[in-house]
């Protein structure tokens, strides 16, 4: 077990594409990190060049604290878990998973003894003798853990190990991977472009956008704080609503409504107050907005808006709507899919609500969850 | 609709098929079955083609080839020449598709590599004997370069001489076919995930194991297919052999193909000579069943 540390790690390509800037992170001992961000943000390379197969074009890494920069991938210490599990196909899943042992020259006696310990820990022992293409996706997920297990690395690196199971095996396969995670004790370091993953599983997530960390921090504090509008909108399903609106005294003014701000608003960001006048980003999740005509929203203020459409997922009601106001891209290309073309926010009501698409209801919101951003930066306020 | 047309409307699909299949199975039989039987029913034939009512003569023919010395001469030159010839292919086939494989070798230098390597390909069998009688004549390019280098004292008469003529034809036909091998086996390597190799790297393998451990495996069922075809398809070499040996000096270089068409065309037993192409038949019987059976198992 290790700690992982990297400083200043930049990536550059041939043809000068900077895949990743300035990364600077530290990974505890017996940390679960995840790295999230949408595709092509640049979250597979950092892994990549954390194993060893990609080349470090500057900057520092340190796993265990031992500089492995110029270090072959095989005497880094760390195992991979791969997108594609990279199981081999002539092997059965007792050779699988002891092929780096056998590499090792390891006595089979000691293989056996090894590869039943992690077989009964990953309940893969009646499957031993199994090749990988009669095993289910759960299954070879299991076996590419236990190829990673064997080897008791100092860390855990994990390509988006999920992504080719279906959804409800991926909520178990969560649910599985953060249990042994703890059970084993090691740093691991989990790459995944899925933010329920990120927010479901990490001791800490870290979010890059275009090779840039945004922000590192526990799941509950990203999600409460987001440091920029990115952030903001990438993590959570459905996406924050992001508006522009102009700040007129202690009311945010937008199209046809307004909304006053509590006082406490401008006590917790003092910088707020410097904003009078001039245009804001406000950020509200969908959670935060509430059917006016229910007693769970009747204590908001309330603005005009028209239902889009609904769907109808039995605990809540994801309500696509269209407000008079002008929504703010966060740069996150994913989020773009939450909202149809009439539509511009989305609110999450409770079962019981009654609307209905293409009627216009008065939306209530809890301005206390609001969230501020610069318009030229995307900083939070 | 009536029952009538119901069991007309049957009836048409269950013909459709085969009169789909029809002209092929026309051409096929024509061209390929009827003059197999026709060269089967020869060879229990006494005097056939010659005579117009021939007799039968059972299993003599097959009793006369299998006393001939000749006969078994050939076999195992058969033998040799394909068996060397398919490990060649194989051998050479695979390093050259590694090599172009490789990332370690400059893109440009991959490019004129792959022409380069693929150029016997394109010549026809005459012009591949051609090229390797002039090159292999006494006072040919090769001569002249192994004295050069001291590696032999005199002029070697490579098709003419008993001890060397089979290496020298078995060396024209490994020059001529390991083209297909390579562009079979970098086809496949191509299609070997990157991913197999980086988890390998990881796990300590090195360049040896990697071959040994994922590239062969992996590479295994396009071995075995095109070995096996190979085989069927190097037993009945004719044309280069024909031309550059003729099957000589004192029967050295004899083939079942070469001994088959000099007991047609110059002894004119053709009796004998279709009992010689039957054996032919049978052995690549053999092999074509054992390569239906491994890529149905596949």
């Amino acid at each position: 077990m290790a700690e992982v540390i990297l400083e200043n790690i930049c990536k550059t390509y041939g043809n000068n594409f900077r895949a990743i800037d300035q990364l600077n992170l530290s990974v505890e001992d017996g940390e679960f990190l995840i790295l999230v961000g949408p595709s092509g943000c640049g979250k597979s390379t950092a892994l990549r060049m954390i194993a060893g197969l990609e080349d470090i074009t500057s900057g520092s890494l340190r796993i265990g604290g031992v500089d492995v920069v110029d270090m072959p991938p095989k005497d880094r210490d760390i195992a991979m878990v791969f997108q594609s599990y990279a199981l081999y196909p002539h092997m059965t899943v007792f050779e699988n998973i002891a092929f780096s042992m056998r590499l090792a020259g390891k006595p089979k006696a000691e293989r056996k003894k090894r590869v039943d310990e992690i077989a009964k820990t990953l309940q893969l022992t009646s499957l031993l003798d199994s090749k990988p293409a009669n095993l289910s996706g759960g299954q070879r997920q299991r076996v590419a853990m236990g190829r990673a297990m064997v080897r008791e690395p100092a860390a855990f690196l994990m390509d988006e190990p999920l992504s080719n199971l279906d959804a409800k095996l991926r909520v178990q396969m969560r649910a599985e991977i953060t249990s042994l995670q703890k059970q084993l004790g090691v740093t691991t370091i989990y790459v995944t472009h899925d933010q329920i993953e990120a927010m479901t599983m990490g001791d800490r997530v870290a979010v890059l956008k275009g090779g840039v960390l945004q922000q590192v921090d526990t799941p509950k504090r990203l999600y409460e704080s987001p440091v920029n509008a990115f952030v903001a909108g990438f993590i959570g399903s459905p996406s924050m609503n992001l508006f522009e609106a102009t700040l007129t005294g202690d009311e945010l003014m937008s199209g046809t409504f307004a909304i006053r701000l509590q006082d406490a608003a401008f006590v917790r960001r003092p910088g707020l107050r410097s904003y009078a006048g001039r245009k804001v980003v406000f950020g509200i999740r969908p959670e935060d907005l509430y059917d006016s005509s229910l007693e769970s929203g009747r204590k908001y203020q309330t603005i005009p808006a028209k239902v889009t459409s609904i769907e109808e997922l039995g605990s809540e009601h994801i309500v696509h709507l269209n407000v008079d106001a002008v929504r703010v891209d966060s740069g996150d290309p994913d989020a773009v899919d939450d909202f149809g073309l009439a539509s511009n926010a989305v609110a999450r009501f409770e079962p019981v609500s009654a609307v209905h698409s293409g009627s216009d209801i008065r939306l209530a919101v809890d301005d206390a969850k609001f969230h501020f951003f610069d318009p030229e930066t995307h900083l939070a306020i | 609709m009536t029952r009538q047309k119901r069991s007309h409307h049957r009836l048409k699909r269950a013909v459709a098929p085969y009169l789909y299949l029809s002209p092929s199975l026309l051409i096929i039989g024509l061209l390929m079955l009827l003059p197999m039987v026709t060269v089967i029913a020869y060879s229990f034939q006494n005097s056939a083609v010659l005579r117009r009512d021939p007799s039968f003569a059972g299993l003599k023919h097959y009793q006369a080839i299998f006393v001939d010395p000749v006969f078994w001469a050939s076999l195992w030159h058969t033998l040799y020449f394909t068996c060397m010839s398919v490990v060649f292919h194989m051998t050479i086939g695979m390093v050259f598709a590694l090599m172009l494989n490789s990332d370690r070798i400059n893109p440009t230098l991959r490019n004129i590599l792959r022409v380069l390597y693929i150029l016997p390909w394109l010549f026809t069998a005459v012009i591949i004997a051609v090229i390797w009688r002039l090159l292999l004549e006494p006072n040919g390019v090769v001569n002249s370069v192994l004295m050069q280098m001291g590696i032999i004292g005199s002029k070697v008469e490579w098709f003419s001489s008993p001890e060397t003529a089979l290496h020298a034809v078995t060396f024209a036909n490994i020059w001529a076919g390991y083209p297909l091998f390579m562009v079979s086996l970098l086809a496949g390597l191509q299609g070997i995930p990157k991913d197999f190799y980086e988890a390998a790297d990881i796990d300590g393998a090195k360049a040896y194991q990697k071959l040994i451990f994922i590239t062969i495996p992996q590479l295994m069922p396009i071995i075995i297919s095109i070995s096996l075809l190979d085989f069927i398809w190097t037993m009945q070499v004719f044309p280069l052999i024909w031309i550059t040996t003729g099957g000589g000096p004192i029967y050295s270089t004899e083939v079942l193909s070469t001994y088959t068409y000099k007991l047609a065309f110059s002894s004119y037993n053709l009796s004998q000579a279709s009992a010689s192409a039957v054996v032919i038949l049978l052995i690549s019987l053999g092999l074509t069943l054992f390569y239906i059976r491994y890529q149905k198992a596949r």
